[in-house]
């Protein structure tokens, strides 16, 4: 009977113990995020909030409609709410810098989810390499273009620029020039401005394609304007599968869900991928880490490097980009 | 015997509701209400929080008081805050971002990589106060001019103006913020100039030097320009003139009232107040910002204003009313995001608030009629 006694009173306390360590450990997390238009966001938020929820965290979510004085006052109103955490996906990286400031300077950790303020130097900054993968994923169309016109041709190029506000379009515009670069005496490159923004893509793209209807190759500095490029390309005939005349040489940079199929598909030749749950799983060890460490302001940049897929390495690497992932239901 | 209607009771409901403080009695009652189940509500940072977020509110919602006391509206307020927030920030800018700004048609022209024209010069910060101003100025005439001597309506006039000059504020920069401003600048927009410390706070996970501000730039701005504000319109003959040019046109023309003169110079107070929004929303956000005062901007300064009790029929306008709305909005705005409700819901929420208060507005000046 003693020893029933002691091995119920030794299992009891074990669990406390269990459970007390399970409570010690949860913490409080505000993830404040500037909206869920596109695929990658989408699929962010869910990977984030999901794993807080799974690990026994609370999550306060926070959706600023694309207003960065709003996501500042949000943030402000987490810190005053004592959250142990802040977790943000800012709307450009100048109101991020903003942001990061009030956190630390409230004894918040907090961490940049992929949209890097413009000084990296304060907070947990996750981000993508943009400009070695845009590079990889222009690369592979400037080649195969070249490959297949003639020698002596000049080829036209269109590049669709995000919000230069953000730190990652910059990137990607800088991975676009740096392939455009080592042919630059064969392209023509017309710029058109998106802003993140698939209204304002669609009217200076079809004002841009008006205005240079022959197309030799393009590069979306994001995946979500695929269905927008389409719009704009197949009443002009520019929409076509590789071998079919008139077929644009295209690369996009995401890997979201909609590339994954236009890739398969043949429409899209390429696409640098951004590894979506290295960066979330990176930003929630990070900021956790700072938590159970009692740092307050962490200083760290994590580089996902991510990779291009193309039609080259499609059969190989297809179950490494998340958009293929989601597509195949997994 | 004593009717329903002058019962002791009613008489008291009637006045309450009649009263200059009704809105403020009513924020005082949704915080006692909410004080025991948000906790976090009366917190020091918390309340800290509602006064930062009060302020330049209150200064936008000020100059569109001006403009319902004449049964108008200003709907460009909000692009008087873009377009100021990029001038002002391109002039002041300590240094300019050439991979971001070398498009832009300031470019090397007002702004450079060594920053704004005025940077680093004495009294640099005023000049360009001063321009913001003078743009807002015009921009006020414009809308004054075209509302009170072409007799177009309000409404057309500044949707039209809230479109051109919006499109003015993205073309300036592209579309692209303006950061680098100098630490005198900021100031305006958060410095303290009384803070409480409370001492460490151990109810997060890491604790916390926690310093609160209460007295700050902002507050001593924003009631500089409410207590202007509030001598003209309740204390000075033009104010009188304000209300009067709202409750009839025709008979303050009868009258002898300059009703021209006095709608432009509501569109200029206006627009005037809407820059020194600006200076604050700028400030803040430590960047010019073109898309400063878009998305639901406007329907927090005109829900503000209404739900304050200024009457969107004109001629019945009070600043303490339109400080109360204010206040009440920002709590209300505060209260559900503590609620954790999404963006959405809150969004709702308010919409339906500023329904009621338009609800409310119409009762309120029945139930005057019927009392006079």
């Amino acid at each position: 009977m003693r020893s029933l006694t002691s091995t119920v009173t030794a299992s009891l306390i074990a669990l406390g113990g269990i459970v007390a360590g399970t409570s010690a450990n949860a913490a409080t997390i505000c993830f404040a995020f500037q909206d869920l238009e596109t695929e990658f966001w989408v699929a962010g938020h869910k990977a984030i909030t999901t794993t807080l929820a799974d690990q026994g965290h609370t999550v306060l979510e926070r959706n600023a409609n694309e207003d960065a004085n709003k996501q500042l006052e949000q943030i402000k109103d987490c810190i005053a709410q004592g959250v142990d955490g802040i977790i943000v996906i800012p709307q450009d990286g100048e109101s991020a810098v903003t942001i990061v400031k009030e956190a630390q300077s409230a004894d918040v950790p907090i961490a940049v989810f992929n949209r890097p303020p413009t000084d990296t130097s304060k907070g947990i900054v996750v981000v993508a390499d943009n400009k070695t993968i845009a590079e990889q994923a222009v690369d592979y169309i400037v080649e195969e273009a070249l490959a297949k016109a003639p020698a002596d041709k000049t080829l036209n190029a269109i590049i669709i620029v995000g919000d230069l506000g953000d730190p990652n379009a910059v990137g990607r515009k800088d991975g676009f020039y740096a392939a455009i670069d080592k042919h630059k005496d064969r392209f023509n490159v017309v710029e058109v401005a998106s802003k993140w923004d698939a209204a304002t893509a669609l009217a200076n793209l079809e004002a841009a394609v008006t205005a240079n209807p022959e197309v030799d190759l393009l590069f979306t500095s994001s995946d979500f304007l695929f269905p927008t490029i389409r719009s704009v390309f197949e009443p002009r005939g520019l929409w076509k599968k590789p071998g079919e005349d008139g077929h644009v040489m295209m690369a996009g940079l995401d890997g979201d869900k909609t590339a994954c199929q236009l890739i398969k598909d043949g429409y899209v030749d390429a696409t640098g991928v951004q590894d979506l749950y290295f960066e979330a799983d990176a930003s929630l060890k990070a900021i956790l880490a700072a938590i159970d460490g009692g740092e307050a302001q962490p200083n760290e940049v994590v580089q996902d490097p991510g990779f291009a897929l193309t039609q080259a390495n499609l059969g190989t690497d297809e179950m490494k980009m998340w958009g293929c992932v989601l597509l195949a239901g997994k | 015997m004593p009717s329903a209607a002058s019962s002791p009771s009613r008489k008291w409901a009637s006045r309450l509701f009649l009263s200059d403080y009704f809105v403020l009695y009513l924020s005082l009652a949704y915080v006692a209400i909410l004080a025991p189940f948000l906790p976090t509500l009366l917190n020091p940072a918390n309340i800290s929080n509602v006064l930062s977020n009060l302020w330049p509110l209150l200064v936008v919602a000020t100059g569109q008081t001006f403009i319902l006391a004449t049964a108008g509206i200003d709907l460009s307020q909000g692009a008087v805050i873009a377009v100021t927030s990029v001038i002002g920030a391109m002039l002041i800018a300590v240094t300019g971002n050439a991979a971001v700004l070398s498009n832009a048609p300031i470019w090397g022209v007002f702004i450079g990589e060594q920053g704004g024209i005025l940077a680093g010069s004495i009294g640099g910060i005023a000049v360009a106060i001063a321009i913001m101003m003078l743009v807002a100025i015009l921009i006020g005439l414009l809308n004054g001019v075209s509302v009170a001597v072409f007799g177009m309506p309000a409404f057309m006039v500044t949707l039209v103006t809230m479109i051109v000059i919006g499109a003015v504020a993205i073309y300036l920069s592209l579309s692209e913020n303006i950061s680098n401003l100098p630490d005198a600048f900021v100031t305006l927009g958060k410095g303290d100039l009384v803070s409480v410390y409370f001492g460490a706070q151990d109810e997060s996970k890491i604790p916390r030097k926690i310093i609160y501000s209460f007295v700050t730039y902002p507050m001593v701005i924003a009631v500089a320009v409410a207590v202007a504000a509030h001598y003209l319109l309740n204390r000075t003959v033009f104010g009188r003139q304000v209300v009067a040019v709202g409750s009839n046109k025709r008979n303050a023309e009868v009258s002898g009232i300059p009703v021209r003169r006095v709608i432009v110079a509501v569109f200029v107070i206006s627009a005037v107040c809407a820059a020194i929004g600006s200076i604050l929303y700028s400030a803040r956000l430590e960047a010019g910002r073109p898309t400063l005062g878009a998305g639901t901007f406007l329907l927090d300064v005109i829900g503000a204003t209404v739900i304050g009790g200024t009457s969107l029929f004109g001629g019945k306008a009070k600043i303490i009313w339109t400080f109360f709305g204010v206040l009440f909005f920002v709590l209300l705005s505060n209260t559900l995001n503590l609620m954790n409700l999404s963006a959405f819901q809150v969004d709702m929420v308010k919409g339906a608030v500023i329904l009621a208060a338009a609800l409310l507005d119409v009762l309120r000046t029945r139930l005057t009629r019927e009392l006079t």
